[in-house]
């Protein structure tokens, strides 16, 4: 019987001090080595790198049996575990999720370029003890994670439309979960990327900025669907780099900087799924080593599970009755018109020579400004919008909603003189305050 | 088995503030894990003396009583340098009283090596503590040594200068 639980002495795992390894080959000759990095999975199940082939893995394939010595960096208490060797994974999401904590690891330690995850050995523990019994306790908790998320799950469940949903989601991390930089970015499956649509802790918000699938920490969490934490700085999953390789061969001008943190230490993306679908991640990250734990994963990832049951509630909810709409500023008729392009290509539309945004938002946008040049008209629903041929939504969670927001929140930013208005659930109001002149481009 | 011929740069590596893990493994057993506290070489390499808690060790000290066969891992946190020594020849043996001081200095060597990487002393001293008459030696010829520090070379057999 094990006298304590694996998931007890998860910060064990953290990669601070390095884990012993014994075992013995099948005429019992010992090995002892060190290890980079041990993966916590569940209460029964540890996962170790397979970096090199040595005398380690010719061991453990020919006898399964083997020793590993932890030790908890708080207090120096050291646990004992005998684990079975069970199986090795080369791909998938334990997989993924290890080799991006190995590149922080690796980075930290001076090891890139030395330190390759070749596999996830996969283990069973069958024994943990503690190996000695004076250590003094580990220093107190910063705050109760569990309680914190309690309230973080209330002030969601009280969100009315998405927008207030993804400003609580912020907010709530960083005033209960300390997390002061923090960003949203919304799944867009037909265009293979994602898109922020909320952040909080920046000097630039970066809303509608991109990451491709696959790329860096945010990529890597929403295609192998698995949270992904690092905490060192690693350049193999920073974001400059992401960013760089996204624009390669784009024009510049359609670039919204990403505004992740130029130095960040530790990152954690956490996939927001909802129905067996990405909806998309939820990335913080602090320019502190080692500031997310085991437990602050397991908090966001069911912070996560909550918003996207909302995501998708509010996203289907039935249309509020249509508000009665303010009085609107007179326009000013004596402002030159601001051109507006629109290419078709790829739904980019320009103000001026600003680039604002393009895809299904874009679309949207120039649905609206051409209505109200042709008739005048203010008030929209979304409803319509799902229907209009123009806006070539995917049949399938459309994220319209999403994209209203993201469209709002650009205008907002950049442009003074067109903005969108909320005037309930399901409709809103396009708010135009200067001439402007409507320009169709032929390509993108 | 001849011995591997440590070299002076070698032995003096082991002798200093590195992390020191044993190893054992009886017949059909679990493999045994104990932490090292201090380290006696013999100017040739040709003999080792690793000192060790005795609570802690006692799996370990069956297993060598039953076998003779020992590894021993030594890293140096800050470098990552690592090599492992293996014997079939080792046995469990009485401190004498000049090892306590070499005990007492490794335990100031580590804490100044890893103390470099943020590790608070009174931290590291619990980790290594063991009252004086509660250290015993696991005495051995290394038969075998080999480079562990990371890299394309780590699991081959140790050479000279390495």
């Amino acid at each position: 019987m094990s006298e304590v639980r694996l998931d007890t002495i998860r910060e064990c795992f953290e990669g601070v001090i390095p884990a012993v390894l014994a075992t013995a080959d099948k005429d019992g000759v010992p090995n002892v080595s060190y290890l980079s990095q041990v993966q916590y999975m569940d209460r029964e199940h540890i996962a170790l790198s397979y970096q090199f082939f040595n005398k380690t893995r010719a061991n453990i394939l020919a006898n399964p049996l083997a020793r590993l010595m932890v030790i908890n960096p708080a207090n120096g208490a050291q646990y004992a575990l005998v684990i079975r060797y069970l199986r090795t994974e080369t791909s998938g999401s334990l997989f993924e999720s290890m080799k991006a904590r190995l590149a922080g690891i690796a980075s930290h330690e001076g090891m890139s370029g030395v330190f390759h995850l070749l596999g996830s050995d996969i283990y069973r523990v069958l024994e943990l003890q503690r190996v000695d019994r004076d250590c003094p306790p580990v220093p107190e908790a910063a705050r109760n994670t569990l309680a914190a998320l309690r309230v973080c799950s209330e002030r969601l469940a009280a969100c009315r439309d998405l927008e207030r949903l993804f400003d609580e989601t912020m907010a709530c991390l960083d005033q209960k979960l300390g997390i002061s930089h923090a960003m949203l970015l919304m799944h867009d499956a037909a265009a293979g990327n994602l898109y922020t649509v909320a952040s909080r802790g920046y000097a630039a918000s970066g809303v509608g900025s991109e990451i491709r699938m696959g790329q860096g920490v945010i990529g890597v969490a929403a295609c192998q669907r698995t949270p992904v934490r690092i905490s060192h700085m690693t350049a193999e999953y920073s974001y400059s780099r992401a960013i760089r390789q996204q624009y390669e061969g784009m024009p510049l001008d359609e670039e919204i900087p990403f505004p992740g943190l130029a130095d960040a230490r530790s990152q954690l993306a956490v996939p927001v799924i909802g129905c067996g679908n990405v909806l998309g991640v939820l990335y913080v990250e602090s320019q502190q080593d080692l500031r997310f734990s085991y437990d602050d994963e397991d908090a966001l990832v069911t912070l996560c599970g909550q918003l996207a049951m909302h995501m998708t509630i509010l996203q289907n909810a039935e249309p509020e009755p249509e508000q009665a709409a303010a009085p609107e500023a007179r326009r000013q008729a004596e402002t030159a018109p601001l051109l507006v392009r629109h290419y078709a290509g790829n739904d980019s539309v320009f103000f001026g020579d600003d680039y604002l945004i393009k895809g299904v938002a874009g679309a949207v946008l120039w649905c609206l400004l051409k209505d109200h040049a042709a008739q005048g008209r203010t008030s929209f629903s979304n409803r319509e919008l799902r229907l209009d041929p123009r806006i070539r939504l995917p049949d399938v969670s459309d994220n319209l909603e999403a994209r209203l927001v993201l469209l709002a929140r650009r205008l907002a930013e950049r442009s003074p003189g067109v903005g969108i208005e909320k005037t309930g659930r399901g409709h809103f109001r396009l708010c135009v305050r200067q001439p402007l002149q409507l320009q169709e481009m032929a390509g993108a | 088995m001849s011995s591997p011929n440590l070299d002076a740069g070698q032995v003096a590596f082991i002798r200093a503030g590195v992390s020191i893990s044993i190893a054992s493994c009886a017949a059909g057993g679990v493999p045994q894990l104990v932490r090292g506290i201090g380290c006696r070489v013999a100017d040739d390499g040709s003999s080792v003396t690793i000192f060790v808690p005795e609570a802690k060790s006692q799996a370990v000290q069956r297993d060598i009583f039953a076998t003779g066969r020992i590894a021993v891992a030594f890293s140096r946190p800050t470098t990552h340098r690592t090599m492992q020594l293996k014997s079939s020849d080792a046995r469990v043996t009485a401190v004498q009283p000049e090892d306590l001081a070499v005990v007492d200095a490794y335990r100031d060597a580590f804490v100044a090596e890893v103390g470099s990487l943020g590790f608070p002393e009174g931290m590291v001293r619990l980790l290594l503590a063991c009252p004086p008459h509660e250290v015993v030696g696991l005495t051995f010829r290394p038969q075998e040594a080999f480079t562990q520090t990371p890299g394309p070379n780590a699991g081959k057999p140790l050479e000279a200068g390495a």
